[in-house]
């Protein structure tokens, strides 16, 4: 091999870039299929106070929801996956349920709360619970055993034992569910925005999209993977800062490896 | 009966380190049967005393470390540590090292040795100190700001006789703590301990595999037999101290490394 | 201890109990039944569904839009997974790539779809391909690694031709990986059409459940949810029933 596999991959994400300018430029792709790059940043930038405003309804629901999904998913999980008994019980419902596709239940929260916020929030908060608590049971259930004994040995209390080796030895793993049920819930606001709403990201791509204004539509749908990648860049700027936590437990490899189909996101 | 040498070493008017077991049983109760692990143990260890304790595997050695450790109740009779009843883990009396080394890997090496001292609100520069010194006791003292992934197996096991010292307890009790270590350096952890040992004082009950190394570090060598776990034989190892690798190759180490073996041979 | 058939009623218990509190909350009144229509209402209903023609028709319409998605996405995905994962070149240069891909919001990109394909059978087909196959190729890498090399190498050293090491080496260890992967892989799959559906579409039940929520018809609304529910739950199990299985003779 003559070339690094990082510059073979540094030059496929250049010419798929300079693709995506070139091909609908020159009519190889009508740009009603794929607006060029160009125009799709242009069209952002002359409504940039359009999306704007659209961007902090979307990251207002996102946020509510991110404390229901991630704060009640974690809690749950680390019920759940320290009591034996609930979890032989409940686990395997949990992700029974996990298999049905939950954007069905739209429709239920807009009858329910009507097409404002609350049904986004209801909805994105119920989508990323449940990755969340699989995540964080599987994750108290790899602490290693022997740390609480030693713990005890050493005459911990039962707080002292949660507070000094459960937390910190479940934090990998608690942040590898937060990052699949954060993307999920970001996936359900913006999803449930562009089927019934009046505000919101996802309400401008599809008000974009029945007017087959392409290059608008690409300009929201590339400003939610940008949310989408910050936000994962974020999660694992702050993984790689408990880095030590990844490797001293079975926890990280876990997440990364094995486990990994069960906790991923269905953000299909 | 030894010698009353080693006495010297003690504070006079002090039971500090004497460990009294008398008629104790441990049956384990599961949903479909009860296993007898251990059957009436009696065991006197004077202060001081460096005992092994060998057996079939499953004839209840760590069952019996756990009870000494106050991490598991016996069934019936009564273990005194001191001349006072154990009933819960009790790091002022009794130092607990593991054949898993069980360090916290979010800690570094002088944070798991401080461990136990931060559990009971010791003030930071009095831990620090105590810390240092045990660390120091090791050998390690280089090595306080790593954290365990960055130590071989042979150094965690170093800090984690070191947590095991921190408080100063009377009594150290190990379960195998050198089994998962290369032959190697379990030879040169066995010198460590001894060097420890005899620099402390302490009492000290030690589990192993190896018969080698039990004759090798013993004062005292308890051999047990299996289901229900008994006491079948308590020799007394003449060997002079300090020990040498050429006393490994002489007769009165063979001969007593034989009569250990036909024991266990016999109960296994 | 509880047993295994006490766990079944346990199980069992909890989802009646569920079932128990809906009816309660509904029939009671303490939640308004135009919103929350009784469970036993919602089951009644669910039966009537089943008769109607044009919800038989939706569902086919479904079925085959799942199932062409499926047939299309798990054994192109399958066949991009090998490929990457047997070259460990290509592995190292498209595996980032793919999870960059991976993690993306495939949802977001269903407008697109619209745009390219109009509204109909290929536009939501297609939209389910192209949320299923990331998944497919990223369990078959899975699978393909967690072969475990001693295998080969010992099945090599005993003289195993190709074909023998495709058939009693790779399959087999593969096949929990496999079976795995066409297990998530349909859920989102499932998860594609039904979004597809409820978007923008003419027919399918994904359609109708959302046709039925702007016209707050609770009682049809909610027998179209648990009939979803219960149609995927039950998939999901099969294919786990299947696993368990192989993992019985396997051992
Ligand atoms: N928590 C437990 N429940 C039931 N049986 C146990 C438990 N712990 C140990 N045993 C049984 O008690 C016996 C002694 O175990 P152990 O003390 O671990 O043996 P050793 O350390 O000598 O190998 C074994 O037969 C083991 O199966
Ligand atoms: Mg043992």
């Amino acid at each position: 091999m003559t070339i690094s596999s990082t510059t073979l991959r540094r030059m496929i994400v250049v010419s798929l870039i300079l693709c995506w300018e070139i091909l609908p430029r020159f009519h190889v792709i009508p740009e009603l299929f794929l607006p060029s790059l160009s125009s799709t940043l242009l069209a952002g930038w002359t409504d940039a106070g359009e999306y704007g405003h659209a961007l902090m309804v979307t990251l207002y629901e996102v946020a509510v929801s991110m404390v229901f999904a991630c704060g009640g998913g974690i809690i749950a999980g680390a019920v759940v996956g320290s009591l034996p008994r609930p979890r032989v019980l409940i686990m395997p419902m949990v992700s029974s349920l996990y298999a049905v596709p939950l954007v069905i239940l739209y429709p239920v929260f807009t009858v329910w709360l009507g097409i404002g916020s609350e049904s986004k929030i209801a909805f994105a908060s119920i989508y990323g619970f449940l990755p969340t608590m699989l995540a964080t049971a599987a994750g108290i259930q790899t602490i290693d055993p022997q740390l609480l004994i030693a713990a005890r040995s050493m005459g911990a209390t039962l707080t002292q034992r949660v507070t000094r080796v459960i937390i910190p030895a479940a934090i990998p793993t608690v942040l590898s569910g937060l990052r699949v049920g954060g993307a999920l819930v970001i996936v359900g606001v913006v999803v449930s925005e562009m089927l019934i709403s009046s505000a919101g990201i996802g309400y401008l791509i599809s008000r974009y999209r029945t007017i087959l204004d392409s290059a608008h539509v690409f300009a929201g749908v590339l400003l939610v993977l940008v949310l989408a990648v910050a936000f994962n860049a974020i999660i694992r700027f702050v993984e790689r800062r408990a880095a030590i936590w990844q490797t001293g437990t079975h926890a990280g490899a876990d997440a990364a490896g094995g486990d990994a189909p069960a906790i991923l996101p269905a953000t299909a | 009966m030894q010698p009353l040498a080693n006495v010297t070493r003690l504070q006079p008017a002090s039971r500090a380190g004497s460990i009294q077991i008398k008629n104790v049983g441990q049956v384990f109760k599961t949903s479909t049967q009860s296993v007898e692990a251990l059957s009436d143990v009696s065991l006197d260890v004077k202060p001081g005393k460096f005992v092994v304790l060998v057996g079939p595997s499953g004839c209840g050695k760590s069952t019996l470390l756990m009870m000494l450790a106050g991490l598991r109740k016996q069934t019936s009779g009564t273990i005194l540590i001191n001349g006072a009843p154990i009933v819960a883990p009790d790091p002022d009396r009794i130092g607990v090292v593991f054949q898993e080394p069980s360090l916290f890997p979010w800690l570094t090496a002088e944070e798991n040795v401080e461990f136990p001292l931060t559990l009971r609100g010791v003030d930071k520069a009095e831990r620090r100190r105590k810390a240092q010194e045990a660390l120091l006791l090791v050998g390690l003292d280089g090595f306080a700001k790593r954290h365990p992934h960055e130590l071989s197996g042979g150094m965690k096991q170093r800090v984690s006789i070191a947590r095991g010292l921190v408080q100063d307890p009377p009594v150290l009790l190990m379960d195998e703590p050198f089994a998962a270590l290369d032959e190697q350096t379990r030879m040169t952890m066995g010198d460590e301990l001894l060097r420890i040992w005899a620099a402390t004082g302490k009492t000290v009950v030690f589990v192993t595999h190896s018969l080698t190394e039990a004759v090798y570090l013993a004062d005292e060598v308890v051999v047990m037999s299996a289901r229900p776990g008994r006491i079948v034989d308590h020799l007394t190892v003449t060997l002079p101290r300090p020990r040498t690798y050429e006393m490994l190759s002489g007769d009165a180490f063979g001969a007593m490394r034989d009569r250990i073996w036909r024991h266990i041979r016999k109960s296994a | 201890m509880i047993g295994s058939l006490g766990l079944k009623l346990a199980r069992f218990a909890v989802v009646l109990s569920v079932f128990a509190l809906w009816e309660v909350l509904s029939r009671t009144g303490m939640v308004n039944p135009r919103l929350l229509p009784s469970a036993s209402d919602t089951i009644a209903m669910l039966g009537q569904l089943l008769q109607r023609a044009s919800v038989r028709s939706d569902l086919a319409v479904t079925a085959s839009e799942v199932a062409v998605a499926f047939v299309l996405a798990v054994p192109c995905g399958a066949l991009i997974g090998f490929a990457i994962a047997e070259n460990r070149y290509f592995a190292e240069v498209a595996k980032p790539l793919l999870f960059f891909a991976f993690s993306i919001p495939k949802s977001i990109f269903l407008p697109m779809f619209i745009l390219v394909f109009g509204v109909g059978f290929s536009q939501k087909v297609g939209f389910a391909f192209f949320s299923t196959i990331f998944i497919v190729i990223m369990s078959t890498t899975v699978a393909v690694d967690s072969v475990k090399t001693e295998y080969l190498t010992v099945a090599r050293s005993y003289g195993a031709t190709t074909a023998q090491t495709a058939f009693r080496v790779y399959l087999p260890s593969m096949l929990p990986v496999l079976l795995e992967t066409v297990r998530i892989s349909m859920i989102f799959n499932l998860t594609g059409v039904l979004l597809a559906e409820m978007y923008a579409s003419r027919d399918g039940i994904g359609h109708q459940i959302a046709t039925w929520g702007e016209n707050f018809q609770m009682e049809q609304l909610l027998a179209g949810v648990l009939m979803i529910a219960i149609i995927a739950m039950t998939f999901n199990e099969l294919v786990r029933w299947v696993e368990t299985r192989c993992s019985h003779w396997r051992t």
